[in-house]
């Protein structure tokens, strides 16, 4: 299965993209990794491009609350998108905040997954749990 | 009119720099006080010299934070430069300057040094009348390095490798050794006039797990390609890589190997240094904590023979210090300095020549790529993946290698990718890790691995 992932906007904080795009290929999933300082239009793209299922971006320095107010309306712009797995995980804000408050306003965002301060490893169980249901609700339907 | 000239010309045509008067820059280097060039502490100076990080955007707080490092008796005081002016914008770095010094409030991390401009700036250094070191990270320096040096800043950091890979995604790599040439022609000029300019590299490049052999020869080719330009003093630089031993090994392979490389292209007349950065992983939040392992990298860089040492702060892991607690440092860093005596004479055969065959073997393929100068040979070599730096966020790094710790806490190469790491030494180095673990016990190694002090 193929993933995009990358750091959103101006964020430079490399190690945990690394560790994800190695963490992800340990799993199995054939990783597209755009790297640190990635715009949202950039992530779009590459799904269209590549066909990916997934689409998940990190963020550490917590700017990701500005571009995930941007997600819905800028997703809406591209027509193949609408299945595509919507993950956001790292530091989700400037200064503290959480988790209560935080998940589910970037539900709101457009996100089905949101990990935020979380486990790099529960958080890619998660997702595979996510994957898992999805399969099993489009053979129910 | 020469070419170099030519650049210079158009370097200067932007209306945020000084009108400037280079025959009287020219006299001022010539007449300069030998106390201003780092060069002369290094041929003259008995001991390591100390030298802090610092900067704020206004003269008044730099002056200030120097006044501080002064009392603490540092040897080389440090100009730190915002991160506009790294990025060559320097209209923002007006603005910011504007609203720092109305408002009391500081906007930028670092001393705007092209907006302050070289009559200002010199007077500040002139004053102190010690040797100030430039740190910034830019890949076109060209006007920042000719103001530092008319302001009387004869030491400049940096280089297109060190300079560009850790700190960038996208800004183009052949443009940054252009540019850096330029840097090391100005340099070499003005080292005619008096004592020489010395350059350093950024040894510590991303701080992430970067095995010694790629620091050694990225540190290696950066002093080639300054030498080759005509500089005559240069510090090659490594940080602290969590492991006392490593640690060791590194600073005599590498001061064995510079030697060896400025000879092979006739430059055994510059003075080589080595300069040594306490570490530059995450710091540990707990300040006393901090202050522990600061005293430790002064051990180890005495242990290493390092003829400089910069320092941290207990403050790391919490942004930017205040000049109290980066005076402090300085001060503590000389008195552990002054106490260290009969220290043991520490050497590690089989690693100095492990190491010693990789960094041989990574300079021999980046020497044989077909290209016709030695900047694109590296540019090449980087591009191809023959030199991989671990977490580099730039684009063109290749990002393949991976690296963790074995049990002494050494930096390991477990996947060597491109790099044309000899057999011999991949089986050594393979042969220190437990490689039974899966991938995601490994990450989880890493992720231990790189928060090994906090």
């Amino acid at each position: 299965m193929k993933v995009i992932t990358g750091v959103v906007g101006n964020d430079i904080h490399v190690v945990a993209n690394r560790l994800i795009d190695l963490s992800l290929q340990a799993r199995g999933f054939e990783v597209f990794n755009l790297g640190v300082n990635t715009y949202l239009e950039e992530f779009f793209d590459a799904a269209v491009e590549t066909g990916a299922e997934v689409l998940l971006i990190s963020s550490l320095n917590g700017e990701a609350e500005g571009w995930g107010r941007e997600v819905k309306s800028l997703k809406a712009k591209y027509k193949t998108l609408d299945d595509l797995i919507m993950m956001i995980g790292g530091n989700l804000v400037v200064g503290t905040g959480n988790a209560e408050d935080i998940v589910p306003r970037y539900k709101n965002y457009g996100f089905d997954l949101v990990c935020h301060q979380i486990d790099l490893n529960t958080g890619l169980d998660s997702l595979e749990v996510f994957i898992k249901d999805r399969k099993i609700q489009k053979r129910n339907k | 009119m020469s070419l170099l000239q030519e650049e210079r010309k158009i370097i200067l045509s932007n209306e945020y720099v000084d009108a400037f008067d280079f025959a009287e820059v020219a006299e001022f280097v010539k007449n300069a006080s030998k106390d201003l060039f780092i060069s002369h502490h290094f041929k003259t100076k008995n001991k390591m010299l100390v030298q802090p990080r610092g900067g704020f955007p206004t003269y008044k707080k730099q002056f200030a934070l120097n006044e501080f490092f002064v009392e603490a008796n540092v040897d080389v005081l440090p100009l730190t430069i915002d991160s506009n002016t790294r990025l060559n914008d320097y209209a923002t770095a007006k603005k910011m300057l504007r609203l720092s010094e109305e408002n009391d409030v500081d906007m930028l991390n670092g001393y705007p040094l092209v907006n302050h401009g070289y009559r200002t700036t010199r007077k500040m250094i002139t004053h102190f009348n010690k040797p100030v070191s430039l740190r910034h990270g830019t890949p076109d320096a060209r006007l920042l390095i000719e103001t530092a040096i008319a302001s009387g800043i004869f030491e400049i950091e940096g280089g297109p490798i060190t300079y560009l890979l850790p700190y960038s995604k996208n800004f183009p790599l052949d443009k940054a050794f252009l540019y850096w040439k330029y840097v090391e022609r100005v340099c070499a000029n003005y080292s005619e006039l008096n004592e020489p300019i010395n350059r350093e590299s950024f040894g510590p490049l991303t701080a992430t797990l970067v095995p010694p052999c790629i620091t050694i020869v990225i540190q290696l080719l950066e002093m080639m390609l300054s030498l080759e330009e005509g500089v005559k003093s240069f510090s090659v630089s490594f940080s602290q890589t969590g492991s006392m031993n490593q640690d060791i090994v590194m600073g005599a392979v590498i001061k064995k190997l510079a030697k060896h490389y400025a000879a092979e292209i006739d430059c055994s007349d510059a003075s080589i240094n080595l300069v040594y950065h306490q570490w530059m992983g995450a710091f540990p939040m707990n300040k006393d904590y901090a202050e522990q392992l600061i005293n430790m990298s002064t051990v180890i860089a005495a242990m290493v023979g390092a003829d400089k040492i910069i320092t941290k702060t207990r403050e790391e892991a919490s942004g930017i210090p205040t000049k109290e607690a980066n005076a402090k440092t300085v001060a503590n860093t000389q008195y552990t300095l002054g106490i260290l005596n009969g220290l043991p004479n520490v050497v590690d055969e089989q690693e100095e020549e492990i190491l010693t065959l990789e960094v041989k073997a990574i300079m021999e393929a980046v020497f044989n790529d077909s290209a016709d100068t030695l900047w694109r040979k590296v540019f090449n070599s980087i591009k191809n993946g023959i030199i991989d730096v671990p977490f580099s966020p730039h684009i063109i790094n290749h990002n393949q290698m991976i690296t963790v710790r074995d049990a002494k806490k050494n930096i390991r190469i477990i996947k060597r990718a491109n790099v044309p790491i000899p057999d011999r030494c991949y089986e050594y180095e393979k042969a220190q890790c437990d490689l039974a673990k899966d991938t995601t016990s490994i990450v989880n190694d890493i992720v231990h691995d790189i928060g090994i002090m906090q």
